[in-house]
C-alpha cells in the first residue's frame, strides 16, 4: 500500500497533478486518485488516498464489479460497473469517487506510483508487503451518510488531531 | 476546444446582479497571453480613466493563465487588477496557494466585477453555476472567521475562496485580499477594491481538468523546469527558509532596511533571521500548488500560529521599524493576515512616523499620544488597531504614507519612502542598482516585483557578457548595463505573471526563458506562440501599461526614487558610501525601451 507521512507533507497537490495528468493527460483535483485535504486553520495537510483496508469496504459493490489485485490495489471493472455510487457511499475515508463516469481509485499506477516521485517532502512511499492490514472501522462510524469529500476532510481532522498534539508538545520542549 | 486555457471569461455586475459568460477567443489570447497581461489590457481597453477607484466604475479582475494549474511547477498564481486606490494608477497584484488554479477547472480565464453591491455580498462559482449571495452576516468577520464560515455554510471544505478582512470593509487604502488564509495579494490595496465594491469574496469549486494540445510534449518541457529547479543552486536554502533567508543575506550585503533604511545592517539580525525562525518555530513546510519547492512554513508560537512570514513582511515588522522581536513579527504577521491589511504598506507608515518623531519633526501630541519610538511594540500595535478601524490618527494612516506625510507636511515627506504613492520594499537600492531603477520605473510604484533583478545580485559575469555584452551588469554596485537588464527582467516578470508562475521560481532562480516558455505555451494551447510572438505581446503590454499610467497622470518627474536613496549614502557594511544616480539609470532606460525624453512610448 502507499504509506503516506502527513507530518512531512506541505499540502502543494504536486501528488494530485502527477496521478491526474498520468492517467489522463489532463490535470485536476477530481481527475486525481490521492486528493490533498487541507485544513487550513490548522496547518494541517494530509494526502487521502486508499489503504487498502482490511474491512475492504467497497468490494461489497452490488455489481461485483469491484475486486483486489494482487498488489492489493482496488480494481473497478468497467463492464460490470453501472455507477450506482455504492463504492463511494461505503468507503468509510472517501479514497473512492466517482467523476465523468469512472470510479476514480488509487490502481498504484501499475506498481510504480507516479505521486511518490512527484513528492519533493518525501511524504509518499510504497511497501507492497502491507496490504489489508489497517482498520478503517472507527472512520467508517465517524462518516456515515457524508460525500467523500466531506469524508476526507473528517479523515484529515482526525490525522491532523494527532499531528498537532506532537507539534505542541515539540514546541514546548524548544522554547 | 481551446486547450490550456479555462475557456470562458466571466463578467458579473455588481450592481445590477446581471452575469455574463463569454467564450475565449483564441486570437485575443494570443495578443496577451493571460493572467496581468490580459488583466492590463482588459483595462487599458475598457476602464475609464479618470474615474475615483473607489468609486463603481472602476473595475476588478481577476485573471489566470494558459498554463495555470498544470503540471508546470508552480504554475498557481493569479492577479487581481484595477485602478488602485492606494496609488491612483495601475494596480495589480498577484498571489499564490490554490485559487489561481481553482478558478481554471471551473473553467475561466478571467473573472471581471464591475458595478457596486448594494450590501456586502458574496460571489460563489461552481462551474456555470455563479450567484451573488448575501455575506451580511460576515460583515466586520477576519478572514481566517470568513473563509471558515463560507466553508461551512456551503458544506464544501475543498472550496477555494479569496476574501478580505475587516480593513478591506473599512477601505483602508493598502487592505489585502487572502486566499487559502495566507496567500496575499498585498500591495495596491487590491482589497480595498474589493470592500469598495461591497465584495467580501470570491469563492469559486470548479469540477473541471487543464488540458494540453500536446501533453507529451508539455510534460517533457515541465520536467526541464522541474530539472532546472531542483538542480539550482539555491534549492535547499530556499526550501528551507523561502523568502526569509534575505534577512541574514541582505544584512550581509549592507542593504537591510533598518530604522527605516537609516542603516543597512542590523546587529541584532541572529535574533530575527530566517534561520532562527526555521530552527525556534517552524514545525513543518508548506507550498502553493504544484510546487517543488515549498518555501513556505507553518509556525507556532507561545502566542499563535500560522502560515508564513515571508522576507517583506518579517522585515518590515523587525529591523525597519527597530524592532528585535521575532515573535512579535510572527505575530503580527498572523495579525494582519486575518484582519487583510498589507505589511509592507502598514509598516513604512510606523517606520516613517517613528523617524519623524526621533528627528524631532513630530512628537505624541502629534499621534494621538502614541509613543513612536524604535521598536515600541504596544504603540505598533495600538495604531494598527486604529488603522483597521479608520479611526482617530490611524483613519490618516490608513491612506498611506504619501497622503499621512503630505497632511502632516513639515518637511516630513522627504521621509516618505515610495514611488508614485506606492511604499517602498524592504531592499535598501543604495547597494543594489538595478532594483533602485527597477523601484523608479515600475508600473504600480515602488516595486521590485515588476522586474526583480535578482541577476545582479548573482556574480555571474561570464553569463553577464554572453547575455547583455557586458560583464559589469552581474555587479549589483555598478550603474552600467542595468537599464538593459532591468529591460530584459521586466519581461521575464510579465512572463512569469502571464503564466502566473511563481516569481521566486521564474525570475529569481531565473529558471524561465522566452524560448521555453513559447514552446510551453505552444503545447499546452495548441496555439501559434512563437519567442517573436510573446515577446511583441510582452513589449506591447509594458508599452500599454506605460500609457494607461500617463492617461493617469504620472509625470517623467515622478520616475525617481525618495531622496534618501539619491542623495545619503549608506555609511557603513558592504554597500557603504553608495547611492542610485537615478536619473541617469531611468534616461537609459527610456532609451533603451524606444520611449521619448519624457517617458512615452512612440510605437
Amino acid at each position: 500500500m502507499l504509506i503516506i507521512d502527513s507530518y512531512k507533507c506541505s499540502g502543494c497537490r504536486r501528488c494530485e497533478t502527477h496521478c491526474s495528468f498520468f492517467h489522463s493527460g489532463k490535470t485536476g483535483h477530481l481527475g486525481a486518485r490521492i486528493k490533498v485535504e487541507k485544513i487550513e486553520i490548522l496547518g494541517v495537510d494530509v494526502p487521502v488516498v486508499c489503504h487498502q483496508c482490511r474491512e475492504h469496504y467497497c468490494t461489497r459493490c452490488p455489481q461485483n464489479a469491484i475486486s483486489i489485485t494482487d498488489r492489493g490495489s482496488i480494481e473497478v471493472s468497467p463492464t460490470l460497473c453501472d455507477l450506482c455510487g455504492a463504492c463511494e457511499a461505503l468507503c468509510p475515508i472517501g479514497a473512492i469517487e466517482i467523476y465523468n463516469g469512472i470510479p476514480y481509485v488509487c490502481d498504484l499506477c501499475g506498481g510504480n506510483p507516479r505521486c511518490i516521485d512527484a513528492c519533493e517532502m518525501g511524504a509518499i512511499s510504497l511497501d507492497l508487503s502491507i496490504k489489508q492490514t489497517v482498520s478503517l472501522e472507527d472512520m467508517k462510524k465517524k462518516t456515515k451518510k457524508m460525500s467523500p469529500s466531506q469524508k476526507r476532510c473528517a479523515y484529515a481532522e482526525k490525522i491532523g488531531q494527532k499531528m498537532r498534539e506532537t507539534w505542541l508538545k515539540d514546541r514546548r520542549e524548544s522554547c | 476546444m481551446l486547450n490550456g486555457y479555462g475557456g470562458h471569461i466571466l463578467r458579473v455586475d455588481l450592481s445590477s446582479g446581471r452575469i455574463n459568460r463569454e467564450k475565449t477567443d483564441p486570437k485575443y489570447m494570443l495578443d496577451v497571453i493571460g493572467g496581468r497581461g490580459m488583466n492590463s489590457r482588459r483595462l487599458f481597453d475598457e476602464l475609464k480613466r479618470d474615474i475615483d477607484p473607489l468609486l463603481e466604475e472602476n473595475m476588478l479582475l481577476i485573471g489566470v493563465g494558459p498554463v495555470t494549474g498544470s503540471l508546470f511547477s508552480t504554475s498557481a498564481y493569479m492577479t487581481i487588477s484595477g485602478k488602485s486606490p492606494m496609488t491612483g494608477i495601475l494596480g495589480d497584484s498577484a498571489a499564490g496557494g490554490f485559487f489561481g488554479p481553482e478558478i481554471k477547472y471551473a473553467g475561466y480565464d478571467q473573472l471581471i466585477f464591475t458595478g457596486k453591491a448594494q450590501t456586502l455580498c458574496y460571489v460563489y462559482i461552481c462551474d456555470d453555476h455563479v450567484e451573488i449571495r448575501d455575506a451580511g452576516h460576515l460583515k466586520g468577520w477576519d478572514i481566517f472567521e470568513t473563509t471558515a464560515a463560507i466553508r461551512k455554510e456551503l458544506s464544501d471544505n475543498s472550496l477555494q475562496v479569496a476574501a478580505i478582512g475587516p480593513a478591506g470593509e473599512n477601505l483602508v487604502r493598502f487592505a489585502t485580499v487572502a486566499c487559502n488564509n495566507s496567500r496575499m495579494c498585498g500591495r495596491t490595496g487590491m482589497g480595498c477594491l474589493f470592500g469598495s465594491k461591497n465584495l467580501k469574496a470570491v469563492v469559486v469549486k470548479g469540477t473541471g481538468m487543464v488540458t494540453a494540445a500536446d501533453p507529451l510534449k508539455f510534460m517533457e518541457l515541465c520536467k526541464i523546469i522541474d530539472q532546472r529547479i531542483m538542480s539550482h543552486p539555491e534549492f535547499q536554502d530556499r526550501h528551507d527558509m523561502g523568502s526569509t533567508l534575505l534577512m541574514k543575506a541582505l544584512n550581509g550585503l549592507g542593504i537591510l532596511p533598518v530604522n527605516h533604511f537609516q542603516k543597512g545592517m542590523a546587529d541584532y539580525v541572529d535574533k530575527i533571521s530566517g534561520q532562527t525562525l526555521a530552527k525556534q518555530y517552524k514545525v513543518k513546510n508548506k507550498g502553493c500548488f504544484n510546487c517543488n519547492i515549498n518555501c513556505s512554513r507553518y509556525y507556532i508560537t507561545p502566542e499563535v500560529e500560522s502560515e508564513g512570514p515571508e522576507y517583506e513582511t518579517l522585515c518590515s515588522f523587525s529591523s525597519r521599524i527597530g524592532s528585535d522581536n521575532l515573535e512579535f513579527a510572527l505575530k503580527m504577521n498572523q495579525y494582519l493576515n486575518r484582519m487583510g491589511l498589507d505589511s509592507l504598506s502598514t509598516g513604512e507608515t510606523i517606520g516613517w512616523a517613528m523617524e519623524c518623531v526621533e528627528k524631532g519633526i513630530f512628537d505624541k501630541t502629534d499621534f494621538d499620544g502614541l509613543d513612536f519610538t524604535w521598536g515600541n511594540i504596544k504603540t505598533i500595535q495600538k495604531i494598527v488597531d486604529l488603522i483597521i478601524k479608520q479611526e482617530g490618527i490611524g483613519a490618516e494612516f490608513a491612506k498611506g504614507t504619501r497622503h499621512l506625510a503630505a497632511l502632516m507636511g513639515k518637511g516630513s515627506e522627504k521621509y516618505a519612502l515610495h514611488v508614485k504613492g506606492l511604499d517602498v520594499i524592504c531592499g535598501d537600492p543604495r547597494g543594489i542598482k538595478a532594483f533602485g531603477l527597477t523601484y523608479a520605473i515600475a508600473s504600480r510604484g515602488a516595486d521590485h516585483l515588476r522586474a526583480e533583478p535578482f541577476f545582479e545580485l548573482t556574480n555571474r559575469f561570464d553569463e553577464a557578457e554572453k547575455r547583455f555584452g557586458m560583464r559589469d551588469v552581474a555587479d549589483r554596485l555598478s550603474n552600467n548595463g542595468k537599464a538593459v537588464l532591468v529591460e530584459f527582467t521586466e519581461r521575464q516578470a510579465l512572463l512569469t505573471d502571464c503564466l502566473t508562475m511563481c516569481k521566486n521560481v521564474g525570475l529569481s532562480m531565473d529558471v524561465l526563458d522566452f524560448e521555453l516558455a513559447a514552446d510551453l505555451l505552444k503545447a499546452g494551447t495548441g496555439l501559434k506562440f512563437t519567442e517573436d510572438t510573446v515577446n511583441k505581446s510582452l513589449r506591447t503590454t509594458i508599452n500599454n501599461d506605460r500609457w494607461m499610467n500617463i492617461d493617469f497622470g504620472i509625470t517623467p518627474e515622478q520616475d525617481t526614487l525618495p531622496y534618501r536613496f539619491t542623495h545619503e549614502p549608506l555609511l557603513e557594511g558592504e554597500s557603504k558610501g553608495q547611492v542610485v544616480p537615478v536619473h541617469d539609470m531611468v534616461k537609459d532606460y527610456y532609451k533603451i525601451k524606444g520611449w521619448d525624453e519624457n517617458g512615452v512610448p512612440q510605437e
